[in-house]
């Protein structure tokens, strides 16, 4: 066996200049020496290029079907379409730690990039940082799971793909997810940078607003595509099932979402330092430990395709990263101590205090669920699950809380809350929630959680839409602008704040579509012969007929339904059983119609052809189609608030320090 | 931490354990038409491999959620309570059949450490805001003495009614 391919050389290369620009960056922030930290950028340059290379080598191996690559043999074969081809490369252990580097490393890049002539106290240890991550991922790439490694022999064909990753979702949900996840380091680096250094001042949290909002969005959207593609591939009707991995990518979002709250406290008021510090190393770890869960096995998973001996590196690496964030978080404690002040209880800070706590002890919940087998293991002996039911117990509480908070939050003034302005806030959203959860209560509502998340998602629409209609009244009277107008710019001109107030909007959405699919879901189990109907909530369906065909790649199976309103033929559906080829799998393809966010799922269960008769499983899922939307208008917002707004240059002008530019104010 | 501190404590922890109580008594339900026997499916676990209960796994041909489901069916018919239907699951498979951890004694701390972490948490957050505003007052009155002239009521009223313009 050799692996002496251009990807290899390339690989090993940015290995090498990886950890040659950590030492240069040290040395050169050590000695003060300019050249050195400058060579050690430089290095940066290179090793996302070398990155690039070996990248690059791989998709020409899989495009070109090299099947004497093992991780093409394995991963992919002569009969996969191109796109999944191509996708393949983050769909093995070696390819997607390959394209994690590439995505660090571009992502180094840029920052080098962008801080050329600003912040150069800090760039050696941000640099260094990235750099470290870096040569983490190079060495398991070059040493453990070398992408490159050749087969003694070349097989006639590849073994394939894994069937249920042959879905449009799969070439969408991991890029998203690790942008998201390698998007956290980018806020770390500087984060470690300005403990090193000892400027803990606004700088570094300036420096990495867009990051820690651009790794955010893409963790959200990565989140509610894996969600979706749960829902539409695996065909158990629902979305998210707490699995492991799941919880793994959760946390970093919880804890980022929580970051991007408390970091406009220190922004205004310059309170919470220690707190955000920690908030950004503690999001840091969590992607580390997510990508831990997933590959070392300690948990079992859905995503166990992604299994193997990585584990201990990663647990080692995280030990390594836990230490050292901590221990310079210690050691500059007493630098980092703001002369913490609240006006008032009652105040925007105080309910973002509260915001945050929610938001870690949810992440903390989900954290303790997915440990807690092996701490049990460890303490009794015992293998135990701790599946669906616990996280929705404990976490149902606590995200309705969040809900209430995301209403409040934004209303309630910053320093101090008067009565009066609580009751002018409040008092319109306030009485629509309750009027929202009597109705449901009216309507039959049995459900306790239902009726209080509805009337919560009712209450904190209402404070968002009376934002939005204030401000734009008061653009309309003082500047005389017509009202759509008055809106735009009202947006325009206040990007963060009303970009937030669409991010959580879309939020709402996504409560709105939890609540109607968990609590007034419909499902319904049968078992039919040809011609006849069955019922699922108010819906016949009708099962006409069974439609077999094959491809070169895979067998199919589908079935005809007709969905009939008394005579009418309102639409047919082809639920699927499929029989993949390569490997040798069998798979469902659900058939989904929706209509007004409700949609009807029909699942292909069985199908016995001597007595002609199917068993189907149907599900109404009331209100789901909201997830979607509230992911659009969620990313939508998350745009907003980060779009460069041009700021009236206020230049201070003082004389720069060490080539250091000074950056117009509130950038 | 004074008598009265503990006392407060106490209180918070009472509050908080009923909280979970009434959370634990309300459980989500859905719509169906055999509410107990999806109940049970829902509280075991696939032993496919899937990461699922025994409700959600859908595999075609399933080798455990299928023989589960049947020895449910089996259970019930014997006219068993949730109870007895899920300790007997309990002692066939052990422990790890069920999808989440039963309320009792090591199992305990997988329920009430969030909840703990989340109360203790709230009970940090309260004191320290009280901590802050009273520092805030604090340095609010040194200010007022130490200024030449104190400000009138009216002209406080108007500071804070810009700052308010300004921070909004």
């Amino acid at each position: 066996m050799s692996w002496s391919d251009s990807g290899a050389v390339a690989l090993a290369a940015a290995w090498l200049l990886a950890i040659y620009s950590v030492a240069a960056s040290l040395w050169g922030a050590w000695a003060r020496r300019e050249d050195f930290v400058r060579s050690g950028q430089n290095a940066v340059l290179a090793v996302w290029a070398f990155t690039l290379v070996a990248a690059a080598d791989l998709v020409r191996a899989l495009v070109g079907r090299d099947f004497n690559l093992e991780y093409v043999a394995q991963y992919s074969s002569s009969t996969l379409p191109l796109h999944y081809t191509v996708a393949a490369l983050w769909g093995g252990q070696a390819g997607s730690l390959l394209f994690w580097l590439l995505i660090l490393t571009s992502m180094s890049a840029v920052v080098v990039l962008q801080n050329r002539e600003q912040n150069r106290a800090l760039m050696p240890y941000v640099t260094a940082t990235l750099m470290v991550v870096a040569v983490f991922f190079a060495s398991l790439l070059v040493f453990v799971t070398p992408p490159f490694q050749r087969l003694a022999f070349t097989p006639g064909d590849g073994r394939d793909l894994n069937p249920l990753l042959q879905n449009y979702w799969m070439t969408i949900h991991p890029p998203s997810l690790y942008l998201g996840y390698v998007g956290c380091s980018v806020p770390f680096a500087f984060a470690i940078a300005a403990l090193i250094t000892g400027r803990l001042d606004d700088v570094w949290i300036r420096s990495t607003r867009r990051w820690a909002l651009f790794s955010w969005f893409f963790l959200s959207l990565g989140n509610l595509f894996g969600a979706l593609w749960a829902y539409r591939v695996l065909g158990w009707g629902g979305y998210w099932a707490w699995d492991p991995v799941e919880n793994a990518a959760f946390m970093p979002w919880l804890t980022s979402t929580a970051y991007l709250h408390s970091v406009m406290i220190q922004e205004k008021k310059n309170m919470l330092k220690v707190w955000n510090m920690a908030l950004v190393i503690l999001t840091f770890l969590l992607t580390i430990f997510g990508t831990f869960l997933t590959r070392s096995g300690v948990i079992s998973s859905v995503h166990s395709f992604t299994q193997s001996g990585l584990g201990p590196f990663f647990m080692g690496f995280l030990a390594v990263a836990a230490a050292i964030s901590v221990a310079l978080l210690i050691w500059r404690l007493p630098a980092l101590r703001s002369e913490n002040e609240i006006d008032s209880m009652l105040s925007r800070e105080a309910a973002f205090l509260v915001n945050n706590l929610v938001l870690v002890g949810i992440a903390f919940a989900v954290f303790w669920g997915t440990i807690f087998p092996v701490i049990s293991e460890a303490v009794r002996g015992v293998k135990i699950t701790v599946g669906p039911p616990f996280f929705n117990r404990v976490n149902t509480p606590l995200g309705l809380i969040l809900l209430f908070l995301m209403g409040v939050g934004p209303l309630i003034a910053w320093r101090r809350a008067s009565w009066v302005s609580l009751r002018r806030n409040f008092f319109w959203p306030g009485l629509l929630g309750v009027l929202t959860g009597a109705a449901a209560i009216a309507l039959g509502t049995g459900n306790y959680y239902a009726v209080v998340s509805l009337s919560l998602c009712s209450f904190v629409l209402a404070t968002i839409a009376q934002e939005f209609w204030r401000g734009t009244r008061a653009r309309q009277a003082m500047l005389h602008e017509p009202w759509a107008t008055a809106f735009v710019r009202l947006v325009a001109k206040n990007r963060r704040r009303y970009g937030g107030y669409i991010v959580h909007l879309g939020v709402v959405l996504i409560f709105l579509a939890i609540t109607g699919s968990s609590a007034f879901r419909v499902e319904q189990q049968v078992t039919v012969k040809q011609g006849e109907t069955f019922q699922v909530g108010s819906r016949t369906l009708r099962f006409e007929k069974v439609e077999a065909w094959e491809t070169q790649h895979s067998a199919h199976l589908a079935a005809h339904l007709t969905l009939i309103d008394g005579e009418r033929t309102v639409d047919v559906l082809k639920p699927e059983k499929r029989f993949y080829k390569k490997p040798e799998q069998p798979a469902t393809e659900v058939a989904i119609r929706s209509s007004w966010g409700t949609d009807l799922y029909v699942v292909f269960g069985s199908y016995d052809q001597a007595s002609q008769t199917a068993t189907f499983l149907a599900y109404i899922n009331p209100l789901i189609g909201l997830l979607e939307w509230g992911g659009l208008v969620l990313a939508i917002g998350a745009i907003v608030a980060a779009w460069p707004q041009r700021v009236p240059a206020i230049r201070t002008v003082a004389a720069p320090e060490s080539g250091q530019r000074v950056v117009p104010a509130g950038k | 931490m004074t008598m009265r501190g503990k006392a407060r404590c106490r209180g918070w922890l009472f509050v908080f354990l009923a909280a979970l109580g009434t959370s634990a008594g309300s459980l989500p339900r859905n719509v169906h038409a055999e509410v107990s026997f999806q109940e049970i499916e829902e509280s075991l676990t696939c032993q496919c491999g899937c990461g699922l209960t025994v409700h959600s796994c859908n595999h075609v041909d399933c080798g455990s959620a299928i023989p589960l489901r049947k020895e449910i069916r089996e259970q019930m018919s014997l006219g068993k309570s949730k109870e007895e239907i899920l300790a007997y699951f309990e002692a066939k498979y052990g422990e790890k059949i069920l999808s989440a951890p039963v309320a009792r004694g090591f199992n305990w701390l997988a329920w009430l450490m969030p909840f703990a972490a989340v109360g203790a948490g709230g009970i940090v957050v309260f004191w320290t805001v009280r901590r802050w505003v009273s520092r805030q007052r604090g340095s609010r009155e040194r200010e007022s003495t130490e200024a030449a002239e104190p400000m009138s009521a009216q002209e406080q009223e108007r500071l804070r009614a810009e700052l308010d313009r300004f921070d909004a």
